[in-house]
């Protein structure tokens, strides 16, 4: 059914595209895919569920593969999962050895992604049938144990990610309350009735804070390596190297992104931290190390693709970009969930077996369009960003053809701005703004089911356990011994 | 930074004051059956008793007291033209149209932000207030305002 679904033109037209826009903006630092897709989220809403999520999708992976082409040819990351590919693979383009560094890139991505999506479709059907049987106190503390693991794993204070949670959750509850049909927080406006829009709300925290960021401290000045690229199918040499950390990153990028909270950034860091230990010449790490770029981008494609599962699956998103496609879904009218198989099982294996397609495709577009991408990164930021703005202002105003979502986004775009620069991520804000209507109504419900009594998260063993690992986390920096967390930069 | 972590925790702790006074107005419910304001006034709580921490922690944390500015001192300007040109874009977006309001948008922008010269400004304006308007009004058929002029 997969293949039979995304094999369909329409789908296979979409695809392409995504994966198209994904590798472009992959490759242009200061556009990642969260803002693109939630820039490009109304442009979908004419479109059938699975067209859209498959291109949704399709941006999301097709981002790990551009983002490291700038990692390698600029030393600068096109988004936050290309980060540790700078430190070997712009190693090995000063060499001269740009063209196996792109190919080993654009392989062990292909590879990692392709043993992600078998192994998508021999666990997701497990995990939904027990997923079947989690109820309203099992979900909540679900949805609690990912924002807690989403905060555990900022780049920056703890306190300060438990806060954007905090503001998320209240920005969340904005609205008409479901239950009671009360409006909270609206002040008579009818745009806040229905609450705040995610794609407004996403499109200034990332998109337009971004804009101001980079005008703000010109980050976008960028050397381009002059080289002359080729050879880009790495050697025998270069793959008996290469083939293991492959393997090894796509199994240690699989898990790391299927945990609430997990993601691509720690996944990548992960691998080449587990490769570098287990190496003969750690030393050769930082100085052009082939797998040094192999085992990485393998994690972070098939981190991407993990974290699919837990969407798709329990209805709970991994990280940020999870949480726009849980909203594109609900704006489609799918709930995804344990029964998404079973009701919408043409969203489910067409998204599935898009991804192996769009791997292939990825693979096509990326080794021989590599120079028209180097050409793409030569185009310079004063006339990239107004259209940056532009697609933002068109994608707020055509959510509902309202100028006051329009406001509300440069709003939070002020916001994003200066919360990047007192050190407030926006990660945990977003996934709790879009977790915050379905944990309330959990918790409502699990109250009701129990009269009133808390005791109904620690009496039901799946439950119990999802709340003892978030409170775990919680206290752990407290704890002597445990005070070093790992830091996942932007949970994207 | 010492100092701005002090600022933008109090900040937040007014922010919580504010949810909290505002949830306590809606009914609460009781345990067996909350109410519309029991989550946003926990969340209210709970962002209080955080920014109360992150000021502590700020107010004792020992940091050199250099004094680093937050913002770019040669580049702060362009901040608040771009934020006024997308004020006034969303104010006469609905009155002027798509077409118009694109162009003047991205002609402000192209030229005292860019900084780009006249003819590059008002071509590469006029250029992608065309393509976006193709693209999005004819392709996509977003519906996009016409405004007085009628496009």
């Amino acid at each position: 059914m997969a293949f039979s679904v995304a094999c369909q033109p329409n789908n296979l037209f979409f695809c392409f595209i995504g994966v198209l826009i994904g590798t472009l903006v992959g490759v242009l630092p200061g556009l990642g895919p969260v803002a693109t897709i939630s820039l490009l989220l109304p442009s979908t809403f004419q479109l059938t569920p699975v067209a859209a999520l498959i291109m949704l999708a399709g941006i999301f992976y097709g981002a790990m593969y551009g983002g490291s082409t700038t990692s390698i040819l600029v030393n600068i990351p096109g988004e936050a999962a290309s980060v540790v590919t700078c430190l070997d693979g712009y190693q090995m383009a000063r060499k001269g050895r740009a063209g196996p560094a792109l190919g080993i890139s654009a392989f062990g991505s292909f590879i990692a992604g392709t043993l992600s999506v078998i192994a998508i479709m021999l666990i997701a059907p497990p995990l939904a049938n027990m997923a079947l049987k989690f109820g309203p106190p099992e979900y909540f503390t679900l949805m609690f144990l990912g924002l807690t693991v989403v905060t555990y794993l900022a780049s920056g204070s703890m306190v300060k990610a438990l806060m954007m949670a905090c503001v998320g959750i209240f920005l969340g509850t904005i609205g008409t309350d479901i239950i009671s049909g009360l409006e909270r927080f609206t002040y008579k406006s009818y745009t806040l009735m229905d609450g705040l829009g995610l794609v407004p709300v996403i499109m200034g925290l990332f998109g337009i804070s971004e804009v101001l960021l980079n005008i703000d401290e010109q980050a976008a000045q960028r050397d381009i390596y002059e080289t002359k690229i080729s050879n880009l199918f790495p050697n025998r040499r270069d793959w008996r190297i290469s083939i293991f950390p492959i393997l090894r990153g796509s199994l240690i990028g699989f898990f790391l992104g299927i945990l609430p909270g997990g993601g691509a950034v720690i996944a990548s860091f992960g691998a080449y931290a587990f490769e570098k230990r287990i190496s003969d010449h750690p030393e050769k790490f930082g100085s052009g190390a082939i797998e040094g770029v192999a085992s990485p981008e393998a994690a972070n494609n098939a981190a991407s693709q993990g974290a699919f599962i837990p969407l798709l699956t329990l209805g709970i998103p991994a990280n940020v970009v999870m949480a726009i496609l849980l909203g594109a879904l609900l704006i489609h009218g799918i709930k995804p969930g344990p029964l998404l198989m079973k009701q919408n099982p043409d969203v489910f294996w067409g998204v599935i077996g898009s991804m192996y397609i769009g791997n292939v495709m990825l693979l096509i577009l990326n080794l021989p369009l590599i120079g028209v991408w180097v050409k793409i990164l030569k185009i310079p930021y004063p006339i990239l960003f107004p259209l940056i703005l532009l697609f933002c202002l068109i994608g707020s105003y055509s959510l509902n053809n309202n100028v006051v979502e329009v406001m509300i986004m440069i709003f939070f775009g002020i916001v994003g701005f200066l919360m990047k620069k007192f050190g407030y991520e926006g990660a945990p804000l977003i996934l709790a703004f879009v977790l915050s209507p379905l944990m309330e109504n959990a918790l409502r419900q699990s109250l009701i089911m129990s009269h009133g009594s808390f005791s109904i998260f620690f009496t039901r063993p799946i439950a119990v356990t999802f709340f003892v690992v978030a409170l775990f986390l919680l206290v752990s920096p407290l704890i002597p011994g445990l005070k070093k967390r790992p830091k996942g930069g932007d949970i994207v | 930074m010492k100092k701005y972590n002090q600022i933008s925790s109090l900040i937040w702790l007014f922010f919580a004051v504010y949810i909290c006074i505002e949830s306590l107005r809606l009914p609460l419910g009781s345990w067996r059956d909350p109410g519309a304001g029991f989550l946003p006034l926990g969340s209210g709580l709970c962002l209080g008793i955080l920014s109360i921490v992150a000021y502590l922690q700020a107010r004792f944390r020992k940091e050199d007291n250099v004094r680093e500015s937050w913002y770019s001192k040669e580049r702060w300007k362009s901040l608040p033209i771009i934020l006024a040109v997308l004020f006034g874009y969303s104010l006469f977006l609905d009155t002027l149209g798509f077409l118009v309001s694109t162009f003047i948008l991205l002609l402000m922008l192209f030229r005292f932000v860019g900084p780009q010269k006249w003819v590059v400004a008002v071509g590469g304006s006029a250029l992608a207030s065309i393509v976006s308007y193709v693209v999005f009004e004819l392709w996509l058929r977003t519906q996009l305002p016409r405004g007085i002029l009628g496009f």
